[in-house]
């Protein structure tokens, strides 16, 4: 474990680079294989403090946020005329129609999830593989629409892609199709909307992670006469692999909550979970029911997260 | 990469530049239509005025928002990437016992829909007695992107070798020399990337901000509103402004690092 | 960046308790009141409106935050919370809500002594102030429908509609559609509104999410007949529009269940400032929504009456709202209207 996952996975994928290779294009030249095995033997956990780093975070949640959530929560489970209550509860599962929105919500979801990723690996490599100052503008290029209001960015896809709007005149002249195509109000117009926004969260960590692969591993590889394709699957793509998954979580739990622009792009089409939740409070005030729905919702993403959490843990320490 | 194919590499550019080019397209269509003449969003503008930059100057509430807005994700991301950063770091071996159960804790703002949490948080500032206030507002808007924070600096600092760090350790590196001198530099493009996310998330923020921030305006709450959204190309005009702002720093940025780079090489010449 | 008034403000927030004192203990009456307001433009409709007036009158501040979703109100009881006194814009509907949930108290007409209001305006617990209204609008170019039957006939009128994403903005035109007399609207038949809306939903492209959408569909020609805020089309040559059979609802002020009885003292006199008539013409002139004074048009510029939601001809040929039934039946008809989505 305190060995660290990368020589333990080379090792595994049987290209036959010998630890001290990987140690010394990792690590910096300057310290050498003494030193590790000086820390190595050392007791590493007792040095760090590690919870006095989780303390102020924790205080700062458990005051501010923790206690009024549990409240929300709790919600639920009482009703001011007979006290607890499995009533709202009761009603979510009975009448399966909220269910059955948050079904299509986490559908929508990912596979807006998957086509972000679908676009985004590639991307993100790719910019990884440009020269310097390529490498600037494409990253100021994946940057640049983080500025512009989501909601902003809605209508700017309804001038794009209505029937009237420039990708079909352009098609329309072009003569690729007679009549305009519905790109709009309907899933396809939620998922374009909606990776669009997801996009850059997936590529900014991705690159990152890209970026902390060393090159000369992939050379050692390359020399040890290992395929173009071998070093990718063996060598580079699991290096990303825990960033990936990160950014595909990240994507997924934030579709989950996404609001505006599947009503507008959807037209209406595509009910999400939010919306339903929004009028819960804010509409027809049923907190209780709000909150059971918003239980069940947040029940689900812990499991999605802790499944993230094992694969995470399984792949990093190997 | 090394050694691939033409054939690959020219499908990797196709997809990377189709990428580039679906993310960028909206602005492309945005910049325009916030020098139209019309009231209402069409494209292309029948006629070219200044008249939403008017509108966006010319009016005291939209400056205030954008002011109140920046201060507030500039303070919040900086607060929300340094207490997130500090717990991952604490985290990034689980040896500390309850420390998967603290990030959990610490994710749970993205897990529950906003509105819960918007409820959840006015009644939590209401109970500090920070509602309505500036420093109510920062609160609230850190929580919120703390798992942002978290979770993208966990998975960095995790893939990050520890050897390099026990190394420091054993030559006698305190843990803050470690952390600035080693930890951070590598980390670099993951912190960049997980300040700008908590940056946006508190810039674009409305649900939250909508329930807690009293007479304050952010620029989101400007924009949205409960009878009527003002799409009015006002909004195209204030995110031209962000992009030129944006594109102005990248382009200085770019421009001292080549002149240090050219300082540096012709040191090296003589 | 933070300028003084603001520190001043969050040191006041901040330390609620000293703040308290401070009001009891100085005099009886508020300096400065909170209210919660739409946002956007009627923010500063509300402000020249009315704010103005009642400043200059009583020397009293008015602080307006916004926005005013039902569900702040509500946190704002349950937390206790005695800053904002009065809750404005709160619709019909949310009204009774807040009123059944005990968010809000009764209103001391006897304290704000209004002008004349019209009588639904005029509510036990609420102030009506703003009327707006919700009708069809087309693109100019095609054939001009002259009642719900007609915009629900796509064979007479072909092209694409769009409707709003709410039940409570489709089911009574749908009904309207069938043939149901308007003084016979409600208790409404949901399960002939239903199928009226089943039967036409695949001419429906749209069900609109927001307030612009309606009218931005309509001026790209992505629809053709839409259902539309009235203000918002009004006036506008490439569309057409009528008030005809539109559906007229108004927004209500309403005391805060948690405000303190300094700062109602200081509220009733903001809302008989709000019913003066001079005023509400001075709050439409900003923003095109009028109020409940019966004789407001005298006030308003004779060549925009046709305009306004609730100027006496408009507000003659529209219906109002029915909150009660809303109260009563709305939540069991929102599932109904997400199964109803689910099935598109």
């Amino acid at each position: 474990m305190l060995a660290g996952s990368r020589s333990d996975s080379l090792k595994d994928s049987s290209l036959g680079v010998s630890p001290s290779t990987v140690h010394q294009a990792v690590a910096s030249p300057s310290c050498g294989e003494g030193a590790l095995l000086v820390t190595r033997s050392s007791g590493y956990h007792f040095i760090v403090p590690g919870f006095g780093f989780l303390i102020p975070l924790l205080l700062l949640m458990v005051v501010v946020f923790d206690a009024p959530i549990v409240y929300m929560l709790a919600l639920a489970f009482w009703d001011k005329a007979q006290g607890f209550t499995l009533g709202y509860y009761g009603d979510v599962f009975e009448a399966p129609v909220y269910l059955r929105v948050l079904a299509n919500t986490v559908r929508i979801s990912v596979v807006a999830t998957i086509v972000s990723v679908i676009i985004g690996y590639p991307l993100a490599h790719w910019i990884r593989g440009l020269g310097r100052r390529a490498k600037m503008v494409a990253l100021a290029l994946v940057v640049l629409p983080f500025w512009v209001s989501v909601l902003v960015r809605t209508y700017a896809w309804i001038v794009l892609l209505g029937n009237d709007g420039l990708v079909n005149r352009a098609l329309q002249w072009l003569g690729l199709v007679q009549a305009p195509v519905s790109f709009l109000y309907n899933e396809l117009g939620v998922t374009i909307g909606m990776t669009n926004v997801l996009l850059p969260l997936l590529v900014l960590p991705l690159y990152a992670a890209m970026a902390r692969v060393d090159d000369r591993l992939l050379q050692a590889a390359a020399s040890l006469g290992a395929p173009p394709s071998t070093i990718f699957w063996k060598v580079y793509f699991p290096l990303t692999l825990p960033s990936l998954a990160a950014g595909t979580l990240l994507a997924l739990i934030l579709c989950l909550g996404f609001y505006i622009t599947p009503a507008i792009l959807g037209g209406g089409r595509v009910p999400m979970i939010s919306n339903v939740l929004d009028t819960l409070i804010n509409v027809y005030p049923n907190w209780g029911q709000a909150s059971a729905i918003s239980t069940i919702l947040l029940v689900v993403t812990l499991l999605i997260f802790a499944i993230y959490r094992r694969i995470d843990q399984t792949t990093s320490t190997k | 990469m090394i050694g691939s194919s033409i054939w690959a590499r020219n499908i990797l550019a196709a997809v990377g530049i189709f990428g580039l080019g679906f993310l960028t397209i909206p602005l492309v269509i945005i910049v325009p239509m916030s020098f139209s003449s019309a009231t209402a969003l069409t494209f292309p503008p029948p006629g070219l005025s200044l008249r939403w930059y008017d509108a966006f100057f010319g009016d005291g509430r939209w400056m205030d928002a954008m002011r109140t807005s920046i201060v507030l994700a500039l303070i919040s991301s900086i607060a929300a990437l340094t207490l997130g950063g500090l717990a991952a770091y604490g985290l990034r071996r689980r040896a500390v016992a309850g420390a998967s159960l603290a990030e959990g804790n610490f994710m749970v703002p993205l897990f529950v829909p906003t509105i819960i949490t918007a409820v959840a948080l006015y009644l939590g500032l209401a109970k500090m007695g920070l509602l309505g206030s500036f420093l109510g507002l920062v609160v609230a808007h850190t929580i919120l992107n703390v798992p942002i924070c978290v979770m993208v600096l966990g998975v960095a600092i995790r893939e990050f070798d520890p050897r390099l760090e026990q190394v420091a350790w054993s030559l006698g590196a305190s843990w803050l020399l470690t952390i600035r001198r080693v930890v951070l530099p590598s980390l670099a493009p993951s912190v960049f990337a997980a300040w700008i996310f908590a940056f946006i998330g508190s810039f674009d923020e409305v649900i939250v901000t909508s329930f807690i921030a009293g007479a304050y305006e952010t620029v989101p709450k400007v924009m949205f509103n409960k009878l009527i959204l003002e799409v009015d190309p006002t909004i195209t005009a204030v995110a031209t402004l962000l992009i030129a702002f944006t594109v102005l720093a990248l382009a200085i940025v770019a421009v001292v690092r080549a002149q240090s780079d050219k300082l540096k090489s012709s040191v090296i010449m003589q | 960046m933070i300028n003084r008034r603001r520190l001043l403000g969050m040191a006041a927030v901040g330390v609620p308790a000293i703040s308290i004192l401070r009001t009891r203990s100085a005099s009886a009456q508020a300096k400065e009141i909170r209210v919660a307001e739409d946002g956007g433009v009627a923010t500063k409709a509300f402000q020249s409106g009315f704010v103005e007036p009642f400043t200059k009158k009583t020397g009293v501040k008015v602080t307006l935050e916004s926005p005013n979703p039902l569900g702040k109100l509500r946190a704002m009881v349950e937390a206790g919370q005695t800053g904002t006194v009065l809750y404005t814009g709160l619709g019909s509907v949310n009204m009774l809500a807040a009123k059944r949930l005990g968010l809000i108290d009764p209103i001391d007409w006897g304290a704000v002594d209004p002008a004349p209001m019209y009588p639904e305006a005029k509510k036990d617990y609420g102030f009506g102030h703003q009327y707006f209204s919700t009708v069809m609008a087309w693109n100019a170019v095609v054939k001009a429908p002259k009642s719900w039957a007609d915009f629900f006939d796509a064979k007479a009128f072909p092209g694409k509609r769009a409707l709003v994403d709410l039940p409570q903005y489709s089911l009574p035109f749908a009904l309207l559609a069938t043939g149901v007399p308007v003084d016979k609207l409600y208790p409404l038949d949901v399960n002939a509104a239903f199928k009226k809306l089943r039967e036409f939903k695949s001419h429906v492209s749209v069900w609109t999410a927001t307030t612009p959408q309606g009218p931005q569909l309509l001026r790209d020609n992505e629809v053709q007949y839409a259902v539309c805020s009235g203000s918002r089309v009004v006036g506008d040559p490439a569309l057409g529009m009528t008030w005809d059979h539109g559906r007229l609802d108004v927004g209500y002020a309403c005391i805060v269940k948690t405000s303190k009885p300094e700062d109602r003292v200081a509220a009733y006199k903001l809302l008989h400032e709000m019913s003066l008539p001079e005023n509400q013409a001075r709050y439409a002139e900003i923003f095109p929504v009028t109020g409940p004074n019966p004789d407001l048009d005298q006030y308003l510029p004779k060549d925009k009456l046709s305009t306004y939601p609730a100027s006496k001809q408009n507000k003659a040929v529209q219906w109002l709202e029915n909150p009660q039934w809303w109260n009563e039946n709305g939540e069991a008809i929102n599932k109904k209207w997400q199964e109803f989505k689910l099935g598109l």
